[in-house]
Formats: C-alpha cells, sequence, structure tokens
C-alpha cells in the first residue's frame, strides 16, 4: 500500500495553497483526488491533470478506484489526497484504507452550512463525520497552509 | 507631519491593501513597498529616501505570496511607517525598516478581520434578497465594505503613527539605533536565506554565490546585471512573450453581446475582484458583480436579473488574471442559456476551473512575474537609480492587464479549450522553468547592493554582524525543526 502523508479536505482541489505550500513542504510524488464526478468527466480531469506540475503524478479516480490504486503501489511513493467531500474520505475510511490525519484546508458557505472557523463552513451532519472520522482514531484538524497554526477537532 | 501628509497616507494605506479601484494592478504595484515606499516619499518630501526604505522592506517580503487570503505580514503599512519614520526622523532605511516591521503584523490583523467582517456585506445583501428588496451588488460588494476598508485603513495608520510618536525619543537615542539597524540585518537575512532555501536548487545558490562575488569584487552596476536578466528573460520567452494568445478569436454568430458588454464586465471584476473578499465566498460577491451588466442585457425579466445576479454570489475564488478565461467562457455559457440552447450546468463547470486557474496562476504570477519585475526593481533602486527603477513595476501593472483581458476575450469567443491553451502556456514558459535561476542571480546582486550600501558600518561591526549572520541561520533551522515537529 501506498504512504499517504496527508489527507486534505478542500472545495478548489489542486489550488494555489496546495500547490505552493503543500506539496513542496510534504515532498509529494502522486496526488489522488478522490471525485466520482469528476473521474466521469473527460473534460475535468484532463483539465485538473494538465494544469498540475509535471513532476507530479496525477490521478483522479471514484472512491473504488482510489482504493485499488492505493494497494497496487508500494510504500515508497507518498501520496497526497484531495477531495471536495469529507464523505468521500469517510467512506475510504471504511473501505478500510489507512489515513492518520485529514486536514480541513477550505470548505466554502452554502446553505446547511454554518461557519465553524475562517474560511471553513461545515453542516451538522459534516461534523458528525469528522467528529466520527476522529473517534476512530483519527487527527481531523484545521490547517490552510503549513505554518499556520493547527486547530483541532 | 500635517494633517495633509495624514490623509494621504491613511489613502495610499487604504488604495494600495483594498487592491480594489486600481484595475486589478494595485496588488502588483501600489501594495508592493518599493512603491508604496516611494508615494509614501512623495508625500512627505524625499522620494529617494522613500524608495530606499520601500526597497528595503520589499526585500524582507520577497518572498511573499497570497494564496486564498493568506499571507505573513501587511508589506505595504510596514513600507509605509518605514518611509515616513526614515523621511521624519532621519535614520537609516534599514533601521526604520527595523521599526516598521512590527506594524506588518497589525496590518495583517486587518486584513484576517476584514475577510470576516465582510461577511456582514454578504448577510445584508441576501437578507435583503430574500425579501425581495432587489439588492443592488454594486453597493454590497464595492461601495459599503469599500468604505469600511478606508476607515479602518486610516485607524490602522493612526494607531501606527501614534504609536511611531510616542516612541520617537526612544527610538532616535544613539545605542538603541544600532541594534535596530542589527535587528534590520537579521530580518534581511532571514529572507534572503529562507527564499535560497524555498528554490530547491543547488545552481541558484551557485549563480547566488557568483552575482554576489562579481559584483562586490568588480562593482558592477545594476545596469548591467539587469541587461543580462532582460536579455536572459527575453530569450527565454520571445516565442510565448509571457502568455500571448495566439489563437484567433472565433466570431460568433447571432449574439447579444459585444466586445464593449464584455469589455465593462471586465472592467468591473479588474477593479472589484477583492472589493469584498470574504471567508463565506471570497470572490463570489464580485463574481456576481462583474456580470450585472451582461445579465442586465441578456433577461428582460427584472425578477430573473436580480435572481440570477444573485446566483452568482456563491463561492468563487481563483487567480483574478490568469483565470480570466473562465468569466469569459461563463459569459458565453450564460448567454447560451438566455437564448435557450443547452448547455452545460454553469455552477458545475466554474466550480470545476476555478482551483486548477487558481493553483496554477498563483505559482505564474505571485511566484515568477512579481518576484521577477519586483527584483529587477530593487536591483536598480538599491544602486541609486530611483526612476529607472519604477519602469519594471509599470511593465509589470501593463503584463498583469494583458494576461487578465486576453484570457477574458479568449473564454468567450474560444470557449473552455482557451483554458488548456493558457495552462500549456503557463506551464510550458521557459521563464517559470528558469526562474529560480534568475530569482538566485537577482538575489545576488540585490545582496551585493545591500552590503555596498552599508560597506563602511559592515566593516567597522564586522564582528557583530557575522554573529547576527549566525543568529539568523540558527533562528532558520529552529524554524524548519519545528515545522517537521508539527507535521508528526
Amino acid at each position: 500500500m501506498k504512504n499517504i502523508v496527508l489527507t486534505r479536505i478542500d472545495d478548489r482541489l489542486l489550488h494555489g495553497q496546495v500547490i505552493v505550500s503543500w506539496i513542496p513542504f510534504l515532498n509529494i510524488d502522486e496526488i489522488i483526488i478522490v471525485d466520482n464526478e469528476y473521474a466521469g468527466d473527460d473534460f475535468m480531469s484532463s483539465l485538473i491533470k494538465e494544469a498540475s506540475p509535471d513532476h507530479l503524478n496525477v490521478n483522479v479516480l471514484t472512491i473504488e478506484e482510489t482504493k485499488e490504486f492505493l494497494e497496487s503501489g508500494d510504500n515508497k511513493s507518498r501520496v497526497l489526497i484531495l477531495s471536495r467531500y469529507i464523505e468521500n474520505i469517510a467512506k475510504l475510511i471504511q473501505l478500510d484504507i489507512k489515513i492518520n490525519k485529514v486536514n480541513i484546508g477550505g470548505l466554502g458557505f452554502h446553505n446547511g452550512r454554518k461557519k465553524f472557523v475562517n474560511a471553513i463552513h461545515l453542516s451538522d451532519s459534516e461534523i458528525d463525520l469528522l467528529k466520527n472520522i476522529s473517534a476512530n482514531g483519527i487527527e481531523v484538524e484545521v490547517q490552510m497552509l503549513p505554518k499556520d497554526k493547527i486547530i483541532k477537532i | 507631519m500635517t494633517t495633509l501628509n495624514f490623509l494621504l497616507l491613511s489613502i495610499l494605506y487604504f488604495w494600495g491593501s483594498s487592491t480594489a479601484l486600481s484595475m486589478g494592478i494595485g496588488y502588483y504595484t501600489l501594495y508592493r513597498p518599493i512603491i508604496s515606499g516611494m508615494i509614501t516619499g512623495l508625500i512627505l518630501g524625499d522620494v529617494k529616501l522613500g524608495i530606499l526604505a520601500g526597497s528595503v522592506v520589499n526585500i524582507m517580503y520577497i518572498d511573499f505570496i497570497s494564496t486564498g487570503g493568506s499571507l505573513k505580514g501587511d508589506q505595504c503599512l510596514t513600507a509605509i511607517i518605514a518611509a515616513s519614520v526614515s523621511i521624519i526622523f532621519k535614520i537609516s532605511s534599514i533601521e526604520s525598516a527595523a521599526i516598521a516591521y512590527p506594524f506588518g503584523y497589525l496590518g495583517i490583523f486587518i486584513w484576517k478581520y476584514r475577510l470576516s467582517i465582510n461577511t456582514i456585506f454578504v448577510n445584508k445583501y441576501e437578507e435583503k434578497f430574500n425579501n425581495k428588496l432587489n439588492p443592488s451588488i454594486a453597493l454590497f460588494d464595492g461601495l459599503y465594505p469599500q468604505i469600511l476598508l478606508y476607515v479602518m485603513s486610516t485607524v490602522v495608520i493612526l494607531i501606527s503613527f501614534l504609536a511611531v510618536f510616542t516612541f520617537r525619543n526612544l527610538i532616535i537615542k544613539e545605542n538603541i539605533e544600532y541594534w535596530l539597524y542589527l535587528f534590520g540585518i537579521f530580518l534581511l537575512n532571514i529572507s534572503i536565506i529562507n527564499v535560497l532555501l524555498k528554490l530547491k536548487n543547488k545552481y541558484s545558490l551557485v549563480l547566488y554565490a557568483s552575482t554576489l562575488g562579481l559584483v562586490l569584487a568588480f562593482k558592477a552596476s545594476s545596469f548591467l546585471m539587469t541587461l543580462f536578466v532582460i536579455i536572459i528573460v527575453i530569450s527565454l520567452s520571445y516565442k510565448d512573450v509571457f502568455l500571448s494568445i495566439t489563437s484567433k478569436l472565433e466570431k460568433h454568430d447571432n449574439r447579444i453581446l459585444n466586445k464593449r458588454d464584455l469589455f465593462y464586465s471586465w472592467f468591473i471584476w479588474m477593479n472589484f475582484s477583492h472589493a469584498c473578499y470574504n471567508y463565506e465566498r471570497l470572490q463570489g460577491m464580485a463574481y456576481a458583480h462583474s456580470m450585472k451588466n451582461i445579465i442586465k442585457k441578456l433577461y428582460k425579466d427584472n425578477s430573473e436579473i436580480v435572481s440570477t445576479i444573485n446566483k452568482y454570489t456563491e463561492f468563487f475564488n481563483t487567480e483574478p488574471n490568469i483565470g480570466t478565461p473562465i468569466h469569459g467562457y461563463i459569459i458565453y455559457l450564460e448567454e447560451e442559456k438566455s437564448l435557450g440552447n443547452k448547455t452545460i450546468e454553469i455552477s458545475y463547470i466554474k466550480k470545476g476551473m476555478m482551483g486548477i486557474a487558481a493553483g496554477l496562476g498563483d505559482s505564474f504570477t505571485q511566484v515568477v512575474l512579481s518576484p521577477l519585475f519586483i527584483s529587477i526593481s530593487l536591483m536598480l533602486s538599491l544602486d541609486n537609480e530611483f526612476f529607472v527603477a519604477m519602469v519594471p513595476i509599470v511593465l509589470l501593472g501593463i503584463i498583469i492587464i494583458y494576461i487578465s483581458y486576453t484570457g477574458w476575450m479568449s473564454g468567450y469567443y474560444n470557449g473552455r479549450q482557451s483554458l488548456i491553451n493558457r495552462i500549456n502556456l503557463v506551464k510550458k514558459s521557459k521563464v517559470k522553468l528558469k526562474f529560480p535561476l534568475i530569482f538566485g542571480s537577482m538575489l545576488g546582486v540585490i545582496t551585493a547592493k545591500l552590503i555596498e550600501l552599508n560597506y563602511r558600518v559592515i566593516s567597522n561591526n564586522s564582528f557583530d554582524i557575522i554573529a547576527v549572520l549566525v543568529i539568523s541561520i540558527i533562528f532558520i533551522i529552529a524554524e524548519k525543526i519545528k515545522q517537521k515537529k508539527n507535521l508528526r
């Protein structure tokens, strides 16, 4: 199984904060974008891949494909998992994918969500999901950039 | 300092930190210490001291990038205070920058606070919309947040100057001045070492050391070094001239919108993209603001106009200049929709594209273009070429506007393919690929010019300066260890 260095939840997926700060900071080799919608959309998935830095291996995968992909490799490759939805990460954990830490980087406002802290907005059901995740012994924390303060959930 | 001076400085700080009302380039010009320092100098009657103090602050912030509203300190405020202190108290630029540095944190408080407080305008707007009161997006995205920001900027400038003048006697005492000088050197060391480490390229280090040595040994002028950089950049980029759009704009038939509508919409975006920047929706309000004229032209029914504008206030965040093909393309889709043609779901495509353009855009405009042009300016200003030093920043502004405008138009006329074209251009940009090397060399020149400027003090106190250098290195190592620990 591949080495999952960080699992991040962020509406914007591979955006500036991730490319400029997190990837060099964590020496990431591979990125998995877990997103059933984009994985089924050729244009969007190729756009995401084209836009990512060349030295990275970027994959846009469904939840099932993610499991297969992670189990197919050895533990040398350092993987960053990105997703727009907490549900996707919860499902990965249900599928016995070993995740140590869930980082919440940016979740915008939409109906049903309330402000949690700064750029993080969560609905009640999302907070429950995060509590479940952290009850499983997985660290759940809000941190936009590597140098920012960590807020534990 | 007169009341007029104070008033002008508060307007400068407001304008610089607002990044609005400046054709989208305020962030690349007014907000940058070398420019805000220069304007402070103009206001207080000593342009050269202003530029010099601004330049020193600018070196302390040379690795500055802001992504999604997160940044390390407010360089514009720091530069205004540094330049003012340097001119009014008649002390050196390094000492004034050291005095001003802590004020950067006061400024950052305002930046973050603004992101929270602007949510009020979003809520008010939503409230009015839900009560069917037809709120004007221009007021809630533009006018109100800008008035609030102006008041906040004035308060911050007032507090800063009160603090500086209160401690005036303490600051200009002989023995403290020297400590300030050493603190300034410490801050400069930290900034330059951090950038060199961040470049993660051993050849950058080699080039840094070589240009540093060469300039010091032969007293090479910054003009000569600038010429080298220009030749290298042009030879790398003459084919793509940064981002030129080679593909021709296709003509659509049976359109409602014309080029003037597109231009106006772009103009609004450029002036207001961060006017109501807030944690809840980031640039959402600005997006809707820029769509106002388009939607008004496409739809006749007033309630339809208001509700369509409202849809566009949803969460949006991208790099505002590289990302413009999104806007152009979305305008095209909205037009298609209004004509009754079948289109892709707009919100989905908008949200999908924004993150991509943001990641790629920040890594080009903020990580390559701005440090490239600003470093050239710094090399020149530290070599007493104060007025020529302004040229690179003006060029940077023009290039940003060009990138933004061409993207907007090609997004509308050439569709989503234009974003892919742009991605490829940026990714293949040779200037971007070779930038760590160019940047390393320029930092070498900048360091050499700083040493030349301060040669007398440095040679008289070489032991202290070396001690500061060692402390800076220990400090950076400690920071790195702390970061690693946080990660485990």
